[in-house]
């Protein structure tokens, strides 16, 4: 069933109820499919291939929502899962606490179709070709001596879907997602020590196509990074110290920003919609305009139009063309992430950030692109500019309170800074912080050409759970933290 | 929706995939699932959602060890075998996989018996579960208000493979969680059950409003190492964690768990025992693994001693053990196989008899954000949250701004000086769940302050 006529059909079915209660509804049809190759040392630990499709009904029937969604494309399923729909945003009716009638925003109605740039598609790509460029990356990896074994994967997702809703809205999107990385581990001693290559967690990724994994040129860091991993098993613990200098490499401080500035800014966090899951947030609505969140030199905007960000695409998931938001500006808090609803409750129009991991699942406020603008200089330069510090690379683990306030982040190498050199290799490094203080400290970001837009794969939030790609472009910074673990 | 299928109709959709040309060997997983989720916040219905799906997961082997995945969610006949072709050529282009050991053949024994399946649950309509949420709510005095959710799932799974294994089995569950929040300070409740009619919301509703009186005007406790009471909900943390991390048998035998090379010796106090037993009535069971491994009772922690690691079959072959102990997750997966159904043994005493024994340290509900930080010592860290309390000769004193804790998961169990009469059953993983007493620790280390 094309996916346009399975929207059509469900919107159809949606009217075909004449239920006047109705006051709005919008249909996703979507097909997901998965790529992914996983190989380990000279061997292939696994490939697949994913494929799913469905679609997602969500109606506002007397002020409260209903969602249905079904995997079956036959007429009488659709209708069926219309009709759950409706029943279940009956029964929402029924628990309604000190709250009126949920709202949606005034934004227009969109129609058009936007499709990711890209050169080759990467769910098109021979997996044969894939398998020869991962097992060469392995290959090269394999030869640093001490090394335990190498894992180098890839994964590709595109993402087809058709929106429509009561108000008018028609909109087919196809976005395309790609990364790939490696990951050296040293095992020995009671010590597992890991180095990752361009980032942890499955590398780096963006929306494009199958040439931004060969512009990675796995192969050709794969040696240097599995002969890091090694040295990490004769370092020395990271010491524990209060207030020191740490320059924090840009990988790390995307997810510093995602963490810390993108969570918290969540409109539905801020009012208290996960409170019982992922959380509420520092933040108050009140905030905005007068909230110093960091020094003058921070500045975060949200922009899902960032070319080849994670986090860029056309329209986001309540058909709202992509946008961009000034967030944190010189320092000062001025803007949130929202959705329709939530922007409805400022008396604004949504900033388009409203994203499902599926055509299962609603919407909720996720983050496009959260970006903080560059500085001067580079990473190299700030190191020289420093004194006295550590240098921490890469995220090894992540870990902040239910109000995105108290974080403490392990990273997988530190270096010790001395008079503008880097010193020192440090292995279980950490440093932690509060949001605030931290972002208050920055004294110095490094400028255009250190600024890379790192992408964050697995972003989890929401009942049932979801998992969102979302960028975040970020350079080297400069910080106040307490480093290691008392 | 749940049973929808059945025990002939959801194993025969793999027919046709399991005789595919040109493979040594097929394995196709399949599940039909139908899942309802009504979410509460400001003590109203924000979200509210219902889904049913399904997925055929076939793996092939091609020339012995070659072996390729391919998953899809369109059940039809056409879509499975596509799958499955997809999958053979997955496989044709991978390299020769020495580790693989092939699929399980049928267990000469078949599959225990696991109760885990209720028709009512699983036709819950969305009226029901809206009254579960409001039967929670009506516990809250005024000015409490809840957030949480009420979850009813109904599942069916098949594993049938070319060497003659078919096996089907269903299952439902049921969830209710509140978090309450009042003034400056919030508390927490949740339980799971597979019949959502052994749920006692207001039971629920009642707790979390309690804990919300008792940490009204939180205190600043400074961080530092102090004996601790960890409920249920935080002892499943840590258990989870290391049940993931430190009892995974392909971890261990890399040298990257606490256990490694450390089989048979004492690293926890004797008060502790894990097991992982996806057939106790205790659990939400299931009757056999990923690959159609019948599960069955796997002593992992004894008495204080390590005695076991979980299996799938490439990662028993890999460690010599004797076979695969029932553990195998969804193909393709690298990590090996995983415990997922993990209870500790109960002690006796309540949780207030627990409090009583402390004179000055921290009662904990739950934890929030935990992530592992060292492998090898399996330590953790991780925030308290929604109702923390300051413990002073042998009572709860008062409400305790949240900490960040970093400790060691076995230094913290080797500590263990009294152990909970009641468990809970509080949380999933995966397919399964984690069944857990109250524990009373003799040091755990918070590392540093929250100002609420």
């Amino acid at each position: 069933v094309d996916l346009a006529d399975l929207a059509d059909a469900a919107l159809d079915a949606v009217r075909a109820t004449r239920d006047t209660r109705i006051e709005y509804a919008d249909v996703r049809a979507t097909h997901d499919e998965t790529e992914s190759v996983d190989v380990r040392d000279d061997r292939v630990e696994g490939v697949s291939r994913r494929s799913s499709r469905g679609v997602g009904i969500r109606v506002l029937v007397d002020g409260a929502w209903g969602f249905a969604a079904t995997a079956a494309a036959s007429p009488a399923d659709v209708r069926s899962a219309v009709d759950v729909a409706i029943d279940v945003a009956r029964a929402s009716g029924h628990v309604r606490g000190e709250h009126n009638r949920t709202r949606l925003d005034e934004t227009p109605p969109a129609s058009g179709s936007y499709v990711t740039p890209h050169e080759r598609d990467p769910l098109e790509v021979p997996l044969a070709e894939k398998v020869e460029h991962l097992l060469a990356a392995a290959a090269a990896a394999r030869e640093a001596q001490g090394l335990s074994f190498v894992e180098v994967v890839t994964d590709g997702f595109r993402r087809r879907m058709a929106f429509r809703s009561t108000a008018g809205a028609r909109i087919e999107q196809t976005v395309l997602q790609v990364g790939g990385g490696l990951h050296a581990w040293a095992v020995g001693g009671g010590e597992a020590q890991v180095r990752c290559y361009p980032n942890s967690y499955r590398g780096q990724f963006v929306t494009g196509g199958w040439e931004a994994v060969l512009a990675l040129d796995l192969p050709h860091h794969a040696f240097d990074t599995a002969r890091d991993a090694v040295a990490l098993l004769d370092a020395p613990d990271l010491p524990y110290a209060e207030d020191a200098t740490v320059v924090v490499d840009s990988s790390q401080v995307a997810l510093q920003v995602h963490e810390s500035i993108g969570h918290p800014l969540e409109l539905d966090r801020i009012l208290g919609m996960e409170r019982a899951y992922a959380g509420t947030s520092f933040v108050d609505v009140d905030d905005r305009g007068s909230l110093q969140y960091g020094s003058p030199l921070v500045t975060v905007t949200a922009d899902a139009t960032t070319p080849g960000g994670l986090g860029t695409f056309g329209y986001d998931d309540e058909g709202v063309p992509a946008a961009t938001a000034d967030l944190i500006r010189d320092g000062k808090l001025v803007g949130f992430l929202t959705n329709r609803e939530t922007a409805a409750e400022l008396g604004e129009r949504s900033g388009g950030t409203a994203r499902a991991d599926s055509w299962g699942t609603i919407p909720l406020i996720r983050m496009s692109n959260v970006s903080l603008a560059p500085g001067e200089g580079d990473l190299e330069s700030i190191v020289a500019d420093t004194a006295d510090g550590f240098l921490l690379v890469t995220n090894r683990s992540w870990s902040i309170d239910d109000r995105r306030h108290n974080f403490q982040f392990g990273c997988e190498v530190a270096y010790e800074i001395k008079n503008g050199q880097r010193g020192r290799l440090y292995r279980n490094s950490s440093y932690a912080g509060r949001t605030v203080d931290f972002w208050r400290s920055c004294d110095a970001l490094g400028g255009a050409d250190d600024w890379l837009v790192w992408g964050v794969p697995n972003c989890g939030k929401g009942e049932p759970a979801q998992n969102a790609r979302v960028g975040h472009g970020a350079s080297t910074g400069r910080f106040r933290a307490t480093i290691g673990v008392r | 929706m749940a049973g929808r299928l059945g025990p002939e109709r959801l194993p025969a959709l793999a027919d046709d995939a399991v005789g595919i040309a040109g493979a040594d060997a097929v394995e196709v997983v399949l599940t039909a699932t139908a899942t309802s989720l009504t979410r509460f916040a400001d003590s109203r219905i924000h979200q509210n959602v219902a889904r049913t799906d399904g997925e055929a997961r076939v793996r092939v082997v091609v020339d012995g060890n070659r072996v390729g995945v391919g998953v899809t969610n369109d059940l039809s006949p056409s879509g499975i075998r596509e799958t499955a072709e997809r999958a053979r050529e997955a496989a044709t282009v991978s390299p020769p996989d020495p580790t693989f050991r092939g699929l399980p053949a049928p267990p000469p024994a078949g599959y225990p018996d696991v109760a885990a399946y209720d028709e009512r649950t699983a036709a819950t309509e969305p009226a029901q579960r809206a009254d579960l949420v409001a039967r929670m709510l009506a516990e809250l005095p005024r000015g409490v208000y809840g957030a949480g959710a009420a979850v009813t799932d109904a599942g069916e799974l098949a594993v049938v493979n070319s060497q003659g294994v078919r096996a089907y089995t269903r299952s439902t569950r049921a969830m209710l969680r509140i978090l309450a929040s009042g003034g400056d300070s919030t508390g927490y409740a949740e339980a799971g059950a597979w019949r959502a009619g052994d749920l006692r919301p207001e039971a629920l509703g009642e707790r979390a409003a309690r804990k919300v009186a008792l940490g009204a005007h939180p205190q600043d406790v400074p961080a530092g190492s102090y004996p601790v009471v960890l409920e249920p909900l935080a002892v499943a943390t840590l258990v989870e964690w290391l049940g993931e991390a430190g009892l995974a048998g392909k971890a261990a035998l890399e040298g990257r768990s606490p256990v490694s090379g450390r089989i048979g010796e004492q690293i926890c106090s004797p008060l502790v025992t894990i097991v992982d037993d996806a057939t106790s009535p205790l659990v939400p069971g299931m009757p056999f693994d990923y690959e159609g491994t019948p599960k069955r009772r796997l002593p992992l922690i004894e008495r204080g001693v390590a005695v076991g690691v979980a299996h799938d079959t490439t990662s028993a072959a890999l460690a010599g053990a004797p076979g695969s102990t029932g553990h195998a997750l969804p193909a393709p997966n690298g990590d090996g196989g995983v415990p997922t159904h993990l209870l500790m043994e109960p002690g006796d005493g309540s949780v207030d008899d627990l409090v009583s024994g402390v004179e000055r340290g921290l009662l904990v509900t739950r934890f929030h954000y935990t992530n592992l930080t060292h492998p090898t010592t399996s330590t953790i860290t991780g925030m308290t949250r929604d109702g923390t309390f300051w413990i002073e000769d042998g009572r709860v004193a008062y409400g305790a701004r949240n900490l960040r804790f970093t400790q060691s998961i076995v230094d913290a169990l080797a500590g263990v000086d009294a152990v909970g009469a009641e468990t809970a059953l509080s949380a999933f993983l995966l397919a399964g769940a984690v069944r857990v007493p109250a524990l009373r620790l003799r040091s755990f280390a918070f590392t540093s302050t929250t100002t609420y």
